[in-house]
C-alpha cells in the first residue's frame, strides 16, 4: 500500500518544472527543428492557438451571417467553405493538437521518463499537420468535416483532391503522435510498474491505442476518395456502383474515436492539475483507470450512432449500438464522481481558488456534466429520429464537451503552464476577463444551440425560415460567439503582454498558501 | 396532438431523467466548490451512484426500443417492410413516394400524380412515405409530425407519420448537408381543410 507521499507523486501532486524564460531562448531553428520536448510542445501550442484563431474567425463570419435570416454577406458556397474549415481547424489543428502538445510538456517529468521518447514521430506529426493545413486552405472544400459521398465528390470543387490528401496527411500525422502518447505511456508503466504509473500514462495509453487503432482507417478512407474522385475506383459512389453504406462505417470507424482523441489528453492533464493544486491525491485512482480504459474499449464500437436513422443501421445493430451508447455514461460518470470527491474530501486551498486554471477546470467539469448528461437522449433511437439527428441538438452536445470541456482544459494547462514556458506570471485580471467571457458565451452557445435543436432548427444551412422560435435564438447565439471571440482576444493580449511585463514567477507559482490543508501532502520544493 | 412516435409522455420522462442526473451533478460540484464542510465519500458511494444509473440506462434503452418497435412494427403489419400484411391490420390511409434531389422533393400518389414540394393530405391521418434519393445522401425531416430520416441513394426508405389535426402547410426539410443547396431543400406538408 504507497503511503500518502508516494500518492500525490503518482498523481503529479507535486511540482515538476521550475519557472524558466522557454520561449524566450527559443531561436527560429529551435522552434522549427529541435527535439526538446519543450521546443516541440510549445510549437504545437503555438500553433494550436493560431489555429484556434483561425478557426475562430470563420465562426465569427459565419456567425454574422446566421444573425438573421435570409443571405447577406456570404453565398452558400464560401459559407459551407467557412463552416467545413471551421470544423476541420478546430478539431484537427486547434483541439486535438493542443491537448496532445500539454501531454508531450508533462509526460516527461509527470511520467519519469525524463524526455519524450520517439520525439522524431512528434516532429513528423507536427509538420505532416501543417502541411495538411495548407492543403486545406488551397482547396477549401465545401462539404463539411464528413465529406459524405457521393455529394463531396460532385461539389468539392476543382482542388477537392487536395482536401482528400490532407485527410490521409491527417491521419498519418495523427497516427504519428498516437505513436509517441502510447510508446511514452507504455514506457512509464514499464518502469514504474502498471499500480504506480500516474493517471496521465493510463490517458497516454488510452489515447495512443485510439489513435493508432482509428487512424489507418481514416487514411485509407481518404485514398479511396482520392481515386474516387480521379475516377480510378469506385468504392464510394452508387451510381458507379459503389457502397455509401462501406464509406459510413469506415469514416466513423475512426470519427467517433476522434471525439475521443482530444478527450483523453484533457481528462490525463485534469488528473494530473487537480491534485496539483488540491495538494493531495485523487480520491479514487483505480475508478479512473477503470473509467479510462472502458472509454477506449466503448470508442470503437459505438460509432454507428452518428448516422443511426438510416436503413443501414436496425434491429440488432440499431438496438446494441443504442445500449451501448448509453453504458457511456458509466466511465464518464465514474470520472466526474472521482473529480468531485477529490474537490469534496478536504479544504480546497485559497491559492487553488485564485488560481485561473483552476477555474477552467472546474468550468470543464460543469460543461462536461451539461454536454455528457444530454447524450442519453441523443443515444436513444426514437429520439434520435424525432428532434436530434442532424438539428442543431448535436452541435450543441459536441460543442458542450469540445469547448466546455476540452477547450476550457486546453486554457487551464496552457495558463498552468504559464510560468513554466515563460518565467512569468499571466496577468490576473485579464484571465479572469477571459475565464468569465468565455463561460458566459460557452453556456448561452450551448443552452440555445439545445433550444435551436429541440426546434428542429438544421445544421449547415446559410439562410433559414424567419419563424419565430429560430430567428431571436440565432440572433442572440450569434452575440454569444461575438464574446468568445473577444475572450480570445483578452486571452492572446495577455500572453503576449505578460511575457515580458508580467510579475516574475516564484519558485513554485502554484504552492498552496492555505495552512489549513491537512492531508498531509503539501506541495514539495521544485526540482 | 400526438406523433407517429408517440414520444410526448416518453420524451418528458426522458428529459426529468436528464435533469435530474444533471442537476445531482452540478449541485454536487457546487457544494463541493462552497460548502463549508467537508466529506470524504466512501467508495461504495461511487458503485451505489454507477448502479442507479445503469438501472438509468436500462429504462432508456427499453423505452425507446418499445417504441421504435411499435413504430415499425405499423409497417411491419400493413406489409411495408418486404413482408406479407397480416390479416386485418390497418393499413395506411395514404401512401407517397418521395423522390429527393439536389435541392428539393417530389411527391407521386398512387394516381401517378406529382406535385413538386408539396405533400397533400388531410386532417389526423396515417400516409405512409416511400423515400427515394437519386443523387446523394439525404434527410425528410416533419417537425410537427415528430419524425427523422436519413437516407443514401438507390436505397428505398420508409417511415410513416400521423398528419396535424389542425389544416396548414407544415414544413419538410433535409437534414443531411447535400451540397450547397442544402439550406433550400424544403417542402411542405399541405393539411387540406379550413385554417382557423
Amino acid at each position: 500500500m504507497s503511503n500518502a507521499h508516494d500518492d500525490a507523486a503518482r498523481m503529479g501532486a507535486v511540482p515538476h518544472w521550475e519557472p524558466e524564460d522557454v520561449i524566450g531562448k527559443m531561436t527560429l531553428k529551435t522552434l522549427l527543428f529541435s527535439n526538446d520536448y519543450r521546443h516541440i510542445a510549445i510549437k504545437g501550442i503555438l500553433t494550436s492557438v493560431a489555429m484556434l484563431g483561425l478557426g475562430g474567425l470563420m465562426a465569427i463570419l459565419f456567425r454574422t451571417e446566421l444573425a438573421v435570416p435570409d443571405v447577406q454577406f456570404f453565398g452558400a458556397r464560401p459559407y459551407m467553405q467557412l463552416m467545413t474549415l471551421h470544423g476541420m481547424f478546430m478539431v484537427f489543428g486547434f483541439i486535438i493538437p493542443f491537448v496532445i502538445s500539454l501531454n508531450y510538456y508533462m509526460m516527461p517529468k509527470v511520467l519519469g521518463t525524463g524526455r519524450l521518447l520517439w520525439a522524431g514521430a512528434a516532429q513528423w506529426s507536427y509538420w505532416l499537420l501543417i502541411l495538411a493545413a495548407v492543403f486545406l486552405i488551397i482547396a477549401r472544400p465545401d462539404f463539411t468535416w464528413t465529406f459524405y459521398p457521393p455529394m463531396s465528390l460532385r461539389v468539392g470543387g476543382d482542388y477537392a483532391f487536395l482536401g482528400y490528401m490532407a485527410v490521409t496527411l491527417v491521419a498519418i500525422s495523427e497516427f504519428l503522435a498516437g505513436a509517441v502518447m502510447f510508446r511514452n505511456g507504455w514506457e512509464a508503466a514499464r518502469r514504474i510498474s502498471w499500480s504506480k504509473l500516474p493517471l496521465m500514462g493510463w490517458g497516454a495509453i488510452s489515447e495512443g491505442i485510439l489513435l493508432m487503432g482509428s487512424t489507418p482507417i481514416l487514411g485509407l478512407v481518404g485514398i479511396y476518395m482520392l481515386t474516387d474522385w480521379l475516377e480510378i475506383t469506385a468504392m464510394f459512389d452508387p451510381a458507379r456502383g459503389g457502397s455509401v453504406m462501406t464509406f459510413m462505417f469506415m469514416f466513423w470507424f475512426y470519427g467517433h474515436p476522434a471525439v475521443y482523441l482530444p478527450l483523453m489528453p484533457a481528462i490525463a492533464v485534469l488528473y494530473t492539475l487537480l491534485p496539483r493544486f488540491l495538494g493531495r491525491p485523487i480520491w479514487n485512482y483505480w475508478s479512473a483507470v477503470i473509467a479510462f480504459s472502458m472509454l477506449t474499449v466503448l470508442g470503437f464500437i459505438v460509432y454507428p450512432h452518428h448516422f443511426q436513422p438510416a436503413e443501414n443501421v436496425s434491429g440488432w445493430l440499431q438496438r446494441t449500438t443504442q445500449l451501448l451508447t448509453l453504458a457511456i455514461f458509466i466511465p464518464s460518470t465514474l470520472h466526474v464522481f472521482n473529480w468531485i470527491a477529490s474537490l469534496w474530501e478536504d479544504r480546497i486551498p485559497d491559492s487553488a481558488r485564485r488560481a485561473v486554471p483552476f477555474k477552467f477546470i472546474v468550468a470543464a467539469i460543469f460543461f462536461l456534466m451539461l454536454g455528457g448528461v444530454t447524450a442519453y437522449v441523443n443515444a436513444q433511437i426514437a429520439t434520435d429520429s424525432d428532434f436530434v439527428h442532424n438539428t442543431y441538438f448535436v452541435p450543441a452536445h459536441f460543442h458542450a464537451m469540445f469547448v466546455g470541456f476540452m477547450a476550457n482544459m486546453a486554457m487551464a494547462g496552457a495558463y498552468y503552464l504559464y510560468p513554466y514556458f515563460t518565467g512569468r506570471m499571466y496577468n490576473q485580471a485579464l484571465a479572469n476577463t477571459h475565464f468569465w467571457f468565455w463561460q458566459i458565451g460557452i453556456f448561452s452557445k450551448v443552452m440555445l444551440m439545445y433550444y435551436l435543436g429541440f426546434v428542429y432548427f438544421p445544421r449547415w444551412v446559410v439562410d433559414y425560415l424567419p419563424l419565430s422560435q429560430w430567428t431571436m435564438p440565432q440572433y442572440m447565439l450569434t452575440g454569444a460567439a461575438y464574446l468568445i471571440g473577444l475572450g480570445f482576444i483578452v486571452f492572446v493580449t495577455n500572453i503576449m503582454w505578460s511575457a515580458t511585463r508580467g510579475r516574475v514567477a516564484e519558485a513554485d507559482p502554484w504552492a498552496l498558501s492555505d495552512d489549513a490543508v491537512k492531508s498531509g501532502t503539501t506541495a514539495q520544493p521544485a526540482e | 396532438m400526438e406523433t407517429a412516435l408517440g414520444l410526448s409522455g416518453y420524451q418528458a420522462t426522458m428529459y426529468i431523467i436528464v435533469f435530474v442526473v444533471l442537476g445531482l451533478g452540478i449541485g454536487a460540484l457546487f457544494l463541493a466548490l462552497f460548502l463549508p464542510a467537508r466529506w470524504k465519500l466512501k467508495h461504495w458511494m461511487e458503485f451505489a451512484f454507477v448502479g442507479l444509473l445503469i438501472v438509468v440506462v436500462w429504462y432508456g434503452d427499453k423505452r425507446s426500443a418499445e417504441i421504435v418497435s411499435a413504430y415499425q412494427g405499423q409497417m411491419e403489419q400493413a406489409g411495408v417492410l418486404d413482408q406479407p400484411a397480416i390479416d386485418g391490420a390497418e393499413g395506411f390511409d395514404r401512401e407517397l413516394t418521395v423522390i429527393a434531389f439536389q435541392w428539393g422533393f417530389a411527391f407521386l400518389t398512387d394516381d401517378d400524380e406529382i406535385s413538386r414540394n408539396a405533400a397533400i393530405v388531410q386532417p389526423g391521418e396515417t400516409i405512409l412515405f416511400r423515400i427515394f434519393s437519386n443523387d446523394v445522401i439525404h434527410g425528410f425531416n416533419i417537425p410537427a409530425a415528430g419524425i427523422t430520416a436519413e437516407f443514401d441513394p438507390g436505397i428505398e426508405r420508409d417511415v410513416w407519420i400521423r398528419a396535424p389535426e389542425e389544416p396548414g402547410r407544415y414544413l419538410i426539410q433535409c437534414l443531411n448537408y447535400c451540397g450547397v443547396g442544402h439550406a433550400q431543400m424544403k417542402a411542405w406538408l399541405v393539411v387540406e381543410g379550413e385554417e382557423a
